[in-house]
């Protein structure tokens, strides 16, 4: 080996991606080589302040990453396959992002507001979550960068604009599944709107939690007459992984008898993992006078 | 119940059959199957994407779209190659765009999130940063400043070779392979890229 090809290796070497012949050539000449000694000490110490330059994911990054990819999956999650010929009776509405949307930006445009203005609430002293960083300095003194929590207490009837704007944007967007539910119940308390349904229906098809969903479902019963509401029914019949919503989205549906809801249970007799809800559809289809099997 | 990888290599056979037994599980249509699958490879594609973009946000999208992007379409996946070399397949080219995005937009932000807090990287490592010798902490800043500058001098390929090499530790045969090239074309682009170092670097070490 000569000097310029040994210089070409030099990486490779420290990577480890020499052949055992290579490696020995390499050494070889590195031994009487003074010249390629030098290259190779600094190339180890270029290797060396490169690594320590390697950036380590923040700990709060990944469980954000973590968490909202969660949220994106359960979003994602598709009816099980073999199911696809149902798809026609069932619409798939996109009211879900758009809403979300809405109160994602009334939530930022009340934030605005409320930095402003007082909103008739009592603003609360800063509270100090946590030390994020500390940087001495040369002159003695010590720089410390802190999280603060700010919070704004808001009293007004769940019918006031603010408070009712907040409330639909708690239901989508709060981590808390108790906070959605307790939204949900106060605004479920409020005369029937097509914004009310949407959030239901947005919480029966996409909050993460089974009780959540539950709630939805209960709040949507005096609707469930409606094709959009049934519409949601059968998707969560298809798609949702609770046995227990599977059920009542049974009962709410067998409500109004109708021949696509035939073809959907019998298909479920077939399919679904859950014995109880196999029986159950059972039950709905001698209830309705139809055979369990499909020929 | 599989280990979470600390790296691209960090693979065992035995682990492979518990793996093979999630994604198989995870194609039927298995969530928690899936999100296990996540578990073992996520704090990896992060920092990759961390190294690679320098940026929170952009490291914050490779993740997602890498993962939900592996969830669409792991009903493809054939078992004709191991699970997180089709998965870094995507990771790569997810961070490939962005590079070629980020040197279309020229930017480049000096302070990064860690687990320490924001860090400047014209400053040296933090330790050293904490010790306060004014000295050492201007060598350090002007290095940092010197392989900030030959890391954005690198092409989006030379960088991603780089990257996984050095820092996710694969080898230059399954770069080639996660590329859709040889391992001689990822070997040039590693020889570039140190080249490129070695010249910017060589008079500070």
């Amino acid at each position: 080996m000569n000097c310029e090809s040994a210089t070409k290796v030099l990486s490779l070497f420290l990577y480890g991606e020499l052949s055992l012949e290579e490696e020995q050539s390499f050494q070889d000449h590195l031994e009487g080589c003074a010249e390629c000694r030098r290259n190779f000490e600094a190339e180890k110490a270029i290797h060396q302040a490169l690594e320590e330059r390697e950036v380590a994911p923040p700990a709060a990054l990944l469980a954000r990453c973590r968490r909202d990819l969660a949220e994106r999956l359960a979003r994602e999650a598709a009816p099980r396959a073999g199911w696809r010929g149902w798809r026609g009776w069932i619409e798939w509405p996109s009211l879900a992002r758009p809403a979300g949307a809405v109160a994602l930006a009334a939530l930022c445009f009340l934030g605005g507001r409320w930095t402003a203005a007082t909103a008739g609430g009592t603003v609360l002293d800063p509270q100090v979550a946590r030390v994020r960083y500390v940087l001495p300095e040369a002159s003695g003194k010590v720089r410390v960068v802190i999280e603060e929590t700010r919070q704004r207490l808001l009293t007004g009837d769940p019918g006031d604009e603010q408070i009712h704007r907040l409330l639909l944007a708690a239901t989508r967007e709060s981590s808390d599944a108790g906070l959605r539910a307790e939204s949900l119940d106060i605004l479920n308390r409020r005369p029937a709107s097509d914004e009310l349904r949407g959030t239901l229906l947005y919480a029966l098809e996409h909050d993460p939690n089974p009780g959540v969903r539950l709630k939805a479902m209960d709040a949507l019963k005096p609707y469930a007459g409606s094709s959009e509401v049934r519409s949601a029914l059968a998707k969560v019949l298809l798609a949702d992984d609770n046995p227990g919503l599977r059920t009542q989205a049974i009962d709410l549906l067998v409500q109004k008898k109708e021949d696509a809801l035939v073809g959907l249970l019998q298909e479920l007799v077939q399919r679904d993992s859950n014995d109880y809800v196999r029986l159950r559809c059972q039950r709905a289809l001698q209830e309705m006078d139809a055979s369990v099997g499909t020929f | 119940m599989i280990r979470e990888a600390t790296s691209a290599m960090d693979y065992t056979p035995a682990a492979g059959v518990e793996e093979a037994a999630l994604i198989r599980a995870a194609q039927k249509g298995d969530r928690d199957a899936f999100e296990r699958l996540v578990r073992a490879y996520d704090r990896s594609v992060l920092r990759l994407g961390m190294n690679l973009l320098r940026s929170v946000e952009d490291a914050y999208d490779v993740y997602q779209e890498t993962f939900l992007r592996a969830y669409k379409n792991l009903h493809q996946f054939r078992f004709d190659c191991a699970f997180h070399t089709w998965l870094y397949r995507i990771a790569t080219n997810q961070c490939l765009d962005h590079l070629r995005r980020k040197k279309v937009r020229r930017e480049e932000p000096a302070v990064v999130e860690t687990e320490e807090g924001p860090w400047n990287r014209l400053d040296g490592v933090p330790e050293e940063r904490a010790q306060g010798d004014p000295q050492r902490n201007l060598l350090n800043r002007q290095l940092g400043e010197r392989i900030r500058a030959v890391l954005e001098g690198l092409t989006a390929k030379e960088r991603l070779v780089f990257e996984l090499r050095h820092y996710q530790g694969l080898r230059l045969r399954a770069i080639g392979e996660l590329l859709g090239s040889s391992e001689e074309a990822a070997k040039t682009c590693l020889f570039r890229a140190t080249r490129k170092m070695r010249v910017a670097l060589g008079d500070f070490v």
